[in-house]
């Protein structure tokens, strides 16, 4: 018995190795030629992986682009497996004295915020986070939002984005490149603002060019989790069903993060036009580029890597920061092999709206006060 | 909700099960296909419990066996298109599933060691190669997405010519039973001679016996160990095909956790159908079937009366019934479901006398 005890005590060992290693790897510092920081960053996820081709990765990307920028080490990441480690997560960089803790996702916002009170020398950067705080800096959860989150919590930088816009752009192309005048998006859930931001946006550019299309949005999952984000064969199974039933729709929307890789999937596969979020999918997908028409971005990697720059250069301030196409933090990617598809007639609508949407002459939808797309007065999620 | 009250509730009952009919026939095809990696989990854990070895590793071992699977086919690609036999089957993707198999049986082989040999404590192995599993295919994918490799593709459905499948039924019992992948048709097999040989084979008889009671069964001269062994290997190689299904014949790419968590609806379908291969298909169909409707309703909600009363449910709890049935059959209250009665306990042969 006791020979076997070594013997298990040298698989975990081997095991522990194994891990250490893979981790190592992680975080080779890489010191750029110029400015050098010593300032640590750490970064938590969202439930998802850092390889999603999406969301996350982008963020983390933004994370090692900003690191590099200022001169600091390599940043660290932990993944977040479930919804209720956010705050341990953050804790975790928090007792190693982090100078700098990205969180990524609306879902982390109440976290990142009871932690930017209660560590006001660390800095924190919300990456989709609208800050709503009360009087106290707590966060508030009747939304009533009476704290001025600049003044309470001068150390936490919340980046939100006008997904709408691209959104609306996405369903300007949708609509022009459809022959059926039957177009569909799949959104993760309508819980987290950003996916029926998109949505909306995505209902509302379609109709503009086309009044009588037909547009159908739909939700995978009445919550934020694995479900919605990180589940690709259940992003194809639901897009299968949507299509078997519908087989006019030629042109879907993705919106489900790494769901949403297997809503592209099927989309290929039954021949129809798919367009991508977040991201450029058509080169971070490559596998389903062939169908990917063009994405909805929104530029997460520049908006984390600049957020990080601001406080290098001590320029940061506290509150919501919104990003929108008058800076081109959003917008749309290139087509890429699809650009024959867009004539120059749909290229002269696409531009036009842009303009529109720049100038503000055109709303993507009906906004709440807090830049989100309004549910009740705009159209309904599903 | 207290207009249910005044609603009929037979009608509203017939009208619901016409809706569930419904929603069977037009995604049976669907519900099959994504009974697969269900089925083929619940097979390997069959193979394992039946002969006396908890194995909670499944989802591991799928989730390992994809990605490895999807990256040697890749590999063997290399980015050149070759043209698709029949059922879209090209030579990487073939090795690619040889290597699916091999990491499903390798991982097997720790678990095998671990549990029969070392006689180390059967849930931690399993829980071991669960978290190992998410974290090494994790840490490895993001290495390769760093220079994305273009994948080899994916296995394609058969499918049944037009002429037969416009005939009424037939029509439809072939198109849902034969519309598959060849990892899918595979399954539906596999689920058949499996449940053939457990009752009508030596095989069946002696992992049976190793499983109840494997004193009684070496006493007979059944080498329980080795027994055990081949049993939890073979199971190995049902983990990698669930794993191929993902990446070589569904999705067509790897994504880390990508598996979420069908390894342990795979446990759950093998204990609501009763450690027999059969009953941990129609396990795996019902799990589909509540998914489906809860995806229908919330996709193309029915009109008038059953309509408001489904929309008012939360999705979730379309997805939650089966568990609770599963629940159910573990108490005993519809037909009690009992695991072998030697299942997770280690087998020590009588000591040799010293």
């Amino acid at each position: 018995m006791r020979k076997h005890r070594y013997a298990l005590g040298a698989t975990f060992a081997a095991l522990a190795i194994v891990l250490l290693a893979a981790c190592q790897g992680n975080t080779g510092g890489s010191q750029s030629g110029g400015a050098t920081s010593n300032l640590k960053i750490g970064l938590v996820t969202d439930v998802g992986t850092l390889d999603d081709h999406n969301f996350n990765q982008f963020s983390w990307e933004g994370a090692k682009a900003g690191a590099q920028a200022i001169g600091a080490a390599a940043p660290q990441s932990v993944v977040t497996t479930q919804s209720a480690d956010y705050a341990k997560n953050i804790n975790s960089f928090v007792s190693k004295n982090y100078n700098i803790i990205v969180t990524v996702g609306f879902a982390l916002g109440s976290d990142t915020t009871k932690a930017a009170k209660a560590n006001p020398n660390i800095k924190f950067i919300g990456v989709d986070q609208g800050i709503c705080v009360d009087a106290q800096g707590n966060p508030d959860s009747t939304f009533a939002c009476k704290g001025d989150a600049a003044t309470l919590l001068p150390n936490y930088q919340g980046l939100v984005f006008k997904e709408q816009q691209p959104g609306y752009l996405a369903g300007v192309v949708a609509a022009l490149i459809s022959k059926s005048g039957h177009i569909a998006a799949i959104g993760g859930t309508a819980t987290v603002p950003a996916v029926p931001n998109y949505m909306i946006g995505y209902l509302n550019g379609a109709k503009s060019v086309k009044a009588d299309i037909k547009v159908e949005l739909k939700y995978i999952s009445a919550a934020p989790d694995a479900k919605a984000f990180n589940d690709p064969p259940g992003g194809k199974q639901a897009a299968d069903g949507l299509l078997n039933a519908n087989p006019d729709i030629d042109v879907l929307f993705q919106v489900a993060g790494k769901t949403g890789n297997g809503v592209l999937q099927s989309a290929c596969e039954h021949n129809i036009h798919a367009i991508g979020v977040d991201v450029d999918q058509f080169v971070s997908t490559p596998d389903t580029a062939k169908c990917t028409v063009v994405s909805a971005e929104k530029k997460l990697k520049k908006a984390v890597s600049d957020a990080i720059q601001r406080v290098k250069d001590k320029k940061d301030k506290g509150g919501t920061i919104t990003l929108d196409i008058t800076t081109d933090s959003v917008g749309l990617s290139p087509f890429h092999d699809s650009a024959s598809m867009i004539t120059p007639d749909i290229q002269a609508k696409i531009d036009a709206a842009i303009k529109g949407l720049k100038d503000g002459s055109i709303k993507a939808c009906v906004e709440t006060p807090f830049g989100s797309c309004d549910n009740k007065n705009g159209q309904p999620p599903a | 909700m207290d207009f249910i009250l005044h609603v009929p509730v037979i009608g509203l009952l017939l009208q619901f099960i016409g809706y569930l009919v419904g929603v069977m026939t037009t995604n049976g095809s669907l519900i099959i296909t994504l009974s697969t990696p269900i089925a083929l989990g619940a097979l390997c854990g069959f193979m394992n419990e039946r002969s006396g070895v908890v194995n909670i590793g499944i989802e591991g071992m799928m989730l390992f066996a994809a990605f490895v699977g999807w990256y040697v086919a890749a590999l063997v690609n290399g980015g050149a298109p070759t043209s698709p036999g029949p059922l879209g089957i090209t030579f990487p993707l073939l090795v690619g599933l040889l290597a699916a198999i091999v990491a499903g049986v390798a991982v097997s082989a720790l678990h095998a060691w671990l549990s029969i040999t070392v006689r180390a404590n059967q849930i931690i192995s399993g829980t071991i190669i669960n978290i190992e599993a998410l974290a090494i295919t994790g840490y490895l994918n993001l290495l390769i997405s760093q220079n994305p490799i273009p994948s080899a593709g994916n296995f394609q459905s058969f499918h049944v010519p037009q002429g037969v499948a416009s005939v009424p039924v037939l029509g439809w019992l072939l198109t849902t039973f034969l519309g598959h992948g060849p990892i899918t048709l595979t399954m539906l097999v596999l689920v058949i001679v499996l449940q053939i040989l457990l009752f009508r084979s030596r095989w069946g008889l002696r992992t049976r016996a190793a499983g109840e009671h494997p004193r009684a069964a070496e006493t007979l001269g059944i080498d329980v160990i080795r027994l055990r062994y081949r049993n939890v290997l073979l199971g190995g190689v049902l983990a990698g095909l669930a794993g191929a299904w993902f990446t070589l014949e569904y999705i067509g790419t790897f994504q880390g956790g990508m598996t979420n968590g069908r390894g342990f609806i795979a446990l759950a379908a093998l204990i609501f159908g009763r450690w027999t291969p059969i009953g941990a298909f129609g396990a795996a169909l019902v799990f589909g079937i509540a998914d489906a409707l809860g995806q229908a309703v919330s996709f193309n909600p029915p009109s008038g009366d059953l309509g408001a009363v489904l929309s008012g449910v939360p999705e979730q709890v379309f997805s939650a019934l089966p568990y609770l049935v599963t629940i159910i059959v573990l108490a005993g209250v519809v037909g009690r479901s009992i695991p072998p009665a030697a299942d997770g306990q280690p087998y020590e042969r009588e000591a040799k006398a010293t």
